[in-house]
This record gives structure tokens, C-alpha cells and sequence, in this order.
């Protein structure tokens, strides 16, 4: 079970953001060969990518990488630098339908053959950015058996919805639709970019709204926001104190091979542990909530 | 792989670098380095490049490096992008670039 | 673009941004521009044919320019000033001269930004100190360019020199390259390369070809952006505009004192006197002091300045030829020069042109 509360965005194009970025503890980190790489620098940023995913540094760091869309001249190119530099999750943009995870699949396919890779290390991640993108997302979720994730990617989305970013209600629907068909396809869900980075109240308010709706996580765009996320996304001392108390109550249960678990003369069942689980993880990876 | 033409990648911001590469008449290599941290690294440096554009099979051309205190992963990055600009390749041979 | 579709690479900068524009076609961010550029004690230049701004938000914090090759109208804006931003805006300068074709840069600036530009890959090749600077943007440049000059280095006491435009080639300029022939153990030739003059400069230099193809002892060399060129003869880049005509022949005859000659031997540089061209004039002048007598780590040259040789009782230029083209008066153009030339503005230029753009007369 791994923990994905932050994914942060580096800019593929930026040498030195690629040379430091391994110092955050982000739980993912995302070199971005899209939106934030300009026409003239995506051969370059391709090949910055391929080398520091390679950098010894990021061996312990889960890598993502974030291609051009396959109908675009970059998209394969792309593929192939990120998939032959042993990524460990290649995320696609604008995924309307199933059939762009199916393509995506194929081709990875085809290069981990090529390169000697095996077949099925590279996990996949759709980002949705449409309503087509939102009303097929279970579809989407559940396209290949590499799917690790999706996200909802705001930007787009609210232009295709012929709306605009504001508090939140603009994303309602689509936030609702993505955790269902994440959680039916028993993959993460991540939430959309908050950009004014200087506005921590304002992040810290959607982090709560997005962490009580059940997202996962989020995608960040500035280190400073890593801390702030994960202290949010925190057990209080009271959950993990009861958490604690689950966990010896089934290992009890498991020791004496009991085939029902109690704690304090009440039942626990499965997702009840597995919820404890989680929060064991998260409190061990960031100490209780401040 | 062959240099035809004038071509440049990176940039001279700090931890980047920025490389020119340019055809000559005479079949011949000529690589200048300029590194801020010439003393300490200027050895490594010119080790990086020179594996690199070996890898690429770069016989002849003018290289010119102008280092910021680049990571090499970043100095081999920015080598193959100038060189491949200025070989005008489109196709990639990812077996020269790891 | 907006931030949330540009992750980090935004906010991390604080929104930097940049983008180019014609100063030509956009008058209201030209004038932006010229403010940006008082406020760091800069004239707008002339010439600029594209800029490179920065903008962080609304506030333009950055400009460079390009006329050609040359960068020009540098500036950040003194609250953004910083290593970082300053490279952002070189790195970007660098970057829009490849895409249009041009890999060598030159750039003129105060000799106390010097180690700033060489921080940014530029390298000094000659300076009037308190005046302005000229770099170049590789550190093989000039010192590959003598290199190959070298080669073709010749044995002698008295090693003579002449820089041409010939536009075009006279009896005056044939009768300057025998005489100076006559007076060395060997001569260097050289046409002036760069594309500013009524005559092309193929068409140029096939015609100084034909026309001292007898004289022994003789290179004729290709000019280089090295010698009266855009880059080092530029037109005018200096606030006190007395200065701009010093500096520029300066920044050149440094150039030829310190590298080229030495590159060759050269011993004797050797000129017409100009009757008619200001310009050329002041050139001659200005190599007597830059050649021969300024404080220098390079050994003197010896400046001869050699009559011209007349027709009719009035001395035979290229100008004189032009301003004959200009009025139609072909006929008397064939007492000035040799039988190549003519046939080539018969052939190919037709007479009675509009004024041609600049370059030297000579």
C-alpha cells in the first residue's frame, strides 16, 4: 500500500529543479514534459528527464512522469525516454476515454519488450480534464490493470464546462465522479493543482474539503505546499491511539486464531482494520497532526 | 553521428549548462570547457562530455560548454539535445543515449 | 498561459515571463522599454530588429535586443536585479539569435558589466577603457579565426596589409595593392565580407580577384566579422554621441593591432587618402593613432598612407564611380576602372541606382 498524498510537479525543462527536487519528501515526484515545457525545449526537457530519472538519487522516490498526449509529435517520444528510463508511472494527459489508456498501454507494452523491461513495471495514471474525461472516468479507472491513479486536472476541465475556478462548487460534480470510480477500481484518487502558492489559508481549506471527500492527495506545485499537505493529511494522537488499539486487537485475534475481532466488547471487521492501517502509515510517515 | 549545423541547449542558469555545437572543415573533435568549478570538476566535466559525444558517434564539430556546476546527468542531457539539434536527427537511437 | 496549467516553473519565478516583440510593430511596449532602459542609463538603439522582455505580472523587469547578431539594450529592472533573472533573460537572447540563424554573438557594453557578460558565456575582444567593451559570445572565436589566419603566415622583414570594400574594384585600389606589393616582402589582402554595400560581396571579391591576380607576392584573404564589420564598426552605440565615431574605429583597429596582425606578421598597414568619404577619412586618421601610437601590448604598425592615384587630375574612388552610376554617366566610368568591373555594372547593375546603404567608400 502505497502512501500518495503528494505529487509534485517539476518542470522537465528546468536543469537545476531536476538536480534538487529528490531533497523534498513529496511521496511522488512528477517531471512534467507538457503544459510546463515550451515547444522549443521539449527535446531537451525529454532528455533531462531521461537522465535524472536515471540519477541514482531518485531510486528511492517514486517518479512519475507526465507525457504530451499520443496525438500530439511528442507524445511516443516521450513515452519511450520516460518507459526505457525505468519510470515508475507514466501519467496521461486529457484522457477522455478508455481508449487512450488502452493505446497508452499498448505502446508501453511494446517498449518495455523492446528495451528488456518487464512486461507490467510501468503503472499508468490518467489525468481527467474533460467532461467527457469525468462522465467515463470508471471506464477510465479501470481501462488496464497498470492503472495506479487518477486525477482531476481543473484547468481544462472548468473551460470545457464553460465555467471558471473558483470556490470549489464549479468542481463538485466532477471531484464526486472521479473518487467513485477510483474507489470502484481500488486505485488513488488525486486531486487538481492549487496555484496561488502564496495563499496558504486558501490551500489549507481546499486540502481539508478534498481530504474529507476522500482524495488520496494532491498535485502540488511548489515544494512549500508538501509540508502543509502532509501535516493535513496527519492523524490526530486520538486516531492513532485508537488505530494502535485496532491493530493489537487483530493481531491478537490472528495469534489465537480467532475468526472474529473485538475491541472493547464490539465487533471489527475488515475495513475497519484496513482504515487503521492507513493511518498507522500515514502517522508514521508524518507524526500526528500539528 | 555528424554535426551539420550550428545549434545550442540548455540554458546559463545555475545547476544547468549551456553547450554550442558547430560543424568544422577538418575532421577533428575540438571541445572548450568553461566551468565555474573548473578546478575542483573541470576533469569530470570533460570525462562526461567526451563519453557522451563518443556514445553519440561525434567524430568532428566544435563543442563549447559553459558550466554552471551541472550534475552530470544534466551535462549528458544537455550534450545529446545540442548534438541531435545540430545533427538535425529526428530519430532517436536510445541505445546511444543511457 | 496561466498558472495552473504551468505548474511551478510560474510561481517559483514569480510569474516570470517572456516573449518577444518587434519594437517596430508594438510602439507602446517599445516605449516601455525605452523607460526600462533610462532607468538603467540606456539609449533605445537603433537597429533593434527583435527584444526579449520579461515580465513578472504587469511590470516589464527585463529587455535585451537584437540587431542581427549583435545583442544590444540589455537591462533588468533594479528591484528585480539578480544573478538569476539576468541569466533567464541571456539564456533567452541566446536562444531567439539561434532560431534566427545566428550562433556567434557580439555585444557591446561598459567595460564594468564585463564580468557579468562572461558570466553568461561572453568573452572581451577589445575595449576603450571608461568607453564601451566588445565581447563575443565563445572563447575559440577570435583565437580560432588567427589560428587559421596563421597558416597562411608568410617569411619576410616587411609583411604589408590592406582592407578593402572595393565597391567597387578601381584602377585606385589596383594601383594601392601594386604599389604596396611592390614596397613588402609579402602582402595580405583582405575584402571587406560584410553585405552592406551596393556591391555584393561575391560580386567584390571576384572582381579584387581578376584584377590582382598578376601581382606576386599577394594572399587575398576572405574579411571576417572581425574587421569592419556590422559588429565591429557599428554605427553608434554610445551616449555622448562625440564619442561614437572614436570608439567604433577604435574597437576595430584594436581588433587588427592585437589579433590579426600579429596572427600574420603584419608589419605595414597600408591605405589610400581619401579626397571624398568622411568616414574613410576619419578611419585613416584614426589608424595612425590606434595602429602606430596608442599604448599597447601589440607591436606598432606602421600606417602608409599612399596618394591615390588620379584621372584627369582627380583622384580615382569607388565613390566617385557610384555617384557616375547614379547619374548615368557610364562612359566616363571606364577611365576609372579596370575592364572587369565595367563589365560587370554593365552586365549585372543597372546604372542610375537609389543610394546604397552605408559601408565604407574606400
Amino acid at each position: 500500500m502505497k502512501l500518495r498524498r503528494s505529487m509534485l510537479f517539476l518542470p522537465g525543462a528546468n536543469a537545476a529543479m531536476l538536480s534538487t527536487a529528490f531533497v523534498y519528501k513529496a511521496d511522488s515526484i512528477m517531471f512534467d514534459l507538457e503544459d510546463a515545457v515550451s515547444l522549443r525545449e521539449k527535446d531537451a526537457a525529454r532528455l533531462l528527464v531521461y537522465h535524472a530519472l536515471q540519477n541514482p538519487a531518485y531510486a528511492d522516490i517514486e517518479t512519475v512522469v507526465r507525457i504530451n498526449p499520443l496525438n500530439t509529435p511528442f507524445g511516443l517520444l516521450d513515452l519511450e525516454a520516460a518507459v526505457r528510463a525505468g519510470v515508475d508511472i507514466v501519467r496521461l494527459p486529457k484522457t477522455d476515454t478508455p481508449d487512450d489508456v488502452r493505446e497508452l498501454e499498448t505502446q508501453v507494452e511494446r517498449i518495455e519488450r523492446e528495451c528488456g523491461r518487464e512486461v507490467g513495471s510501468t503503472k499508468l495514471m490518467a489525468a481527467i480534464e474533460s467532461a467527457s474525461g469525468v462522465i467515463n472516468a470508471l471506464a477510465i479507472a479501470t481501462a488496464s490493470k497498470r492503472m495506479v491513479g487518477i486525477a482531476l486536472a481543473g484547468f481544462d476541465y472548468v473551460m470545457d464546462m464553460q465555467t471558471e475556478r473558483g470556490d470549489g462548487t464549479e468542481l463538485f460534480y466532477a471531484r464526486c465522479a472521479v473518487l467513485h470510480a477510483a474507489r470502484m477500481a481500488g486505485i488513488d484518487a488525486f486531486d487538481v493543482v492549487y496555484s496561488d502558492v502564496n495563499n496558504e489559508e486558501g490551500f489549507l481549506k481546499e486540502v481539508d474539503l478534498i481530504r474529507r471527500l476522500g482524495f488520496n492527495g494532491k498535485s502540488l506545485i511548489n515544494p512549500r505546499q508538501i509540508e502543509l499537505l502532509h501535516n493535513a493529511y496527519a492523524p490526530t494522537e486520538e486516531d492513532v491511539d485508537y488505530a494502535q488499539r485496532v491493530i493489537a486487537a487483530a493481531e491478537k485475534a490472528e495469534r489465537e486464531g480467532l475468526g472474529v475481532i473485538a475491541l472493547n466488547g464490539k465487533m471489527i471487521d475488515a475495513p475497519i482494520v484496513n482504515h487503521a492501517r492507513r493511518v498507522l502509515q500515514k502517522a508514521e510517515a508524518s507524526g500526528v497532526r500539528q | 553521428m555528424k554535426i551539420v549545423k550550428e545549434a545550442l541547449a540548455g540554458t546559463l542558469e545555475s545547476s544547468d549548462l549551456l553547450v554550442k555545437v558547430a560543424p568544422v572543415t577538418e575532421e577533428r573533435l575540438e571541445i572548450v570547457i568553461e566551468s565555474e568549478v573548473m578546478r575542483q570538476f573541470g576533469a569530470q566535466i570533460r570525462k562526461v562530455v567526451e563519453e557522451t559525444l563518443a556514445k553519440l558517434g561525434v567524430s568532428a564539430g566544435q563543442i563549447v560548454v559553459e558550466d554552471k556546476g551541472a550534475l552530470d546527468c544534466a551535462i549528458r542531457a544537455r550534450i545529446q539535445a545540442a548534438v541531435l539539434r545540430g545533427a538535425d536527427q529526428q530519430q532517436i537511437e536510445w541505445s546511444k543515449l543511457s | 498561459m496561466v498558472a495552473a496549467a504551468q505548474p511551478w516553473g510560474v510561481p517559483v519565478s514569480d510569474e516570470l515571463e517572456f516573449y518577444t516583440i518587434d519594437p517596430r510593430e508594438s510602439p507602446a511596449e517599445a516605449a516601455e522599454v525605452r523607460l526600462l532602459l533610462s532607468q538603467c542609463d540606456l539609449d533605445m538603439e537603433a537597429g533593434i530588429e527583435i527584444f526579449v522582455l520579461g515580465r513578472v505580472g504587469r511590470a516589464l523587469v527585463a529587455c535585451a535586443g537584437l540587431e542581427h547578431n549583435i545583442v544590444k539594450c540589455v537591462a533588468t529592472a533594479p528591484e528585480y536585479r539578480g544573478e538569476s533573472l539576468s541569466l533567464k533573460l541571456m539564456s533567452e537572447i541566446i536562444h531567439l539569435a539561434q532560431e534566427r540563424g545566428h550562433h556567434h554573438l557580439f555585444l557591446y557594453t561598459h567595460p564594468k558589466n564585463v564580468s557579468f557578460f562572461e558570466g553568461c558565456g561572453f568573452y572581451e575582444l577589445a575595449e576603450v577603457p571608461g568607453y564601451v567593451s566588445l565581447m563575443e559570445n565563445t572563447p575559440v572565436g577570435i583565437k580560432g579565426y588567427c589560428r587559421r589566419l596563421g597558416a597562411q603566415r608568410q617569411l619576410g622583414l616587411k609583411i604589408g596589409c590592406i582592407v578593402m570594400n572595393a565597391n567597387p574594384f578601381t584602377l585606385g585600389h589596383q594601383y594601392l595593392v601594386r604599389l604596396a606589393a611592390s614596397q613588402c616582402d609579402w602582402l595580405h589582402l583582405f575584402v571587406v565580407r560584410e553585405d552592406v554595400s551596393l556591391f555584393s560581396y561575391r560580386d567584390r571579391f571576384a572582381l579584387v580577384q581578376r584584377g590582382v591576380a598578376d601581382i606576386p607576392r599577394l594572399t587575398l584573404h576572405h574579411g571576417s566579422e572581425y574587421m569592419v564589420s556590422r559588429a565591429t564598426f557599428p554605427d553608434y552605440f554610445f551616449k555622448e554621441k562625440g564619442m561614437v565615431g572614436e570608439c567604433c574605429t577604435a574597437i576595430d583597429l584594436q581588433l587588427f593591432r592585437n589579433y590579426i596582425a600579429p596572427a600574420l606578421g603584419v608589419t605595414h598597414r597600408f591605405v589610400g587618402t581619401e579626397p571624398f568619404c568622411a568616414t574613410t577619412r576619419k578611419y585613416n586618421d584614426d589608424m595612425k593613432y590606434w595602429l602606430q601610437n596608442a599604448p599597447s601590448d601589440a607591436a606598432p604598425i606602421a600606417v602608409v598612407e599612399v596618394p591615390r592615384t588620379q584621372c584627369a587630375g582627380v583622384p580615382i574612388s569607388a565613390s566617385e564611380v557610384r555617384r557616375l552610376m547614379r547619374s548615368g554617366n557610364v562612359g566616363h566610368i571606364a577611365e576609372l576602372v579596370p575592364r572587369d568591373t565595367l563589365e560587370l555594372l554593365n552586365g549585372k547593375y543597372t546604372f542610375a541606382q537609389p543610394a546604397e546603404a552605408g559601408g565604407v567608400g574606400a
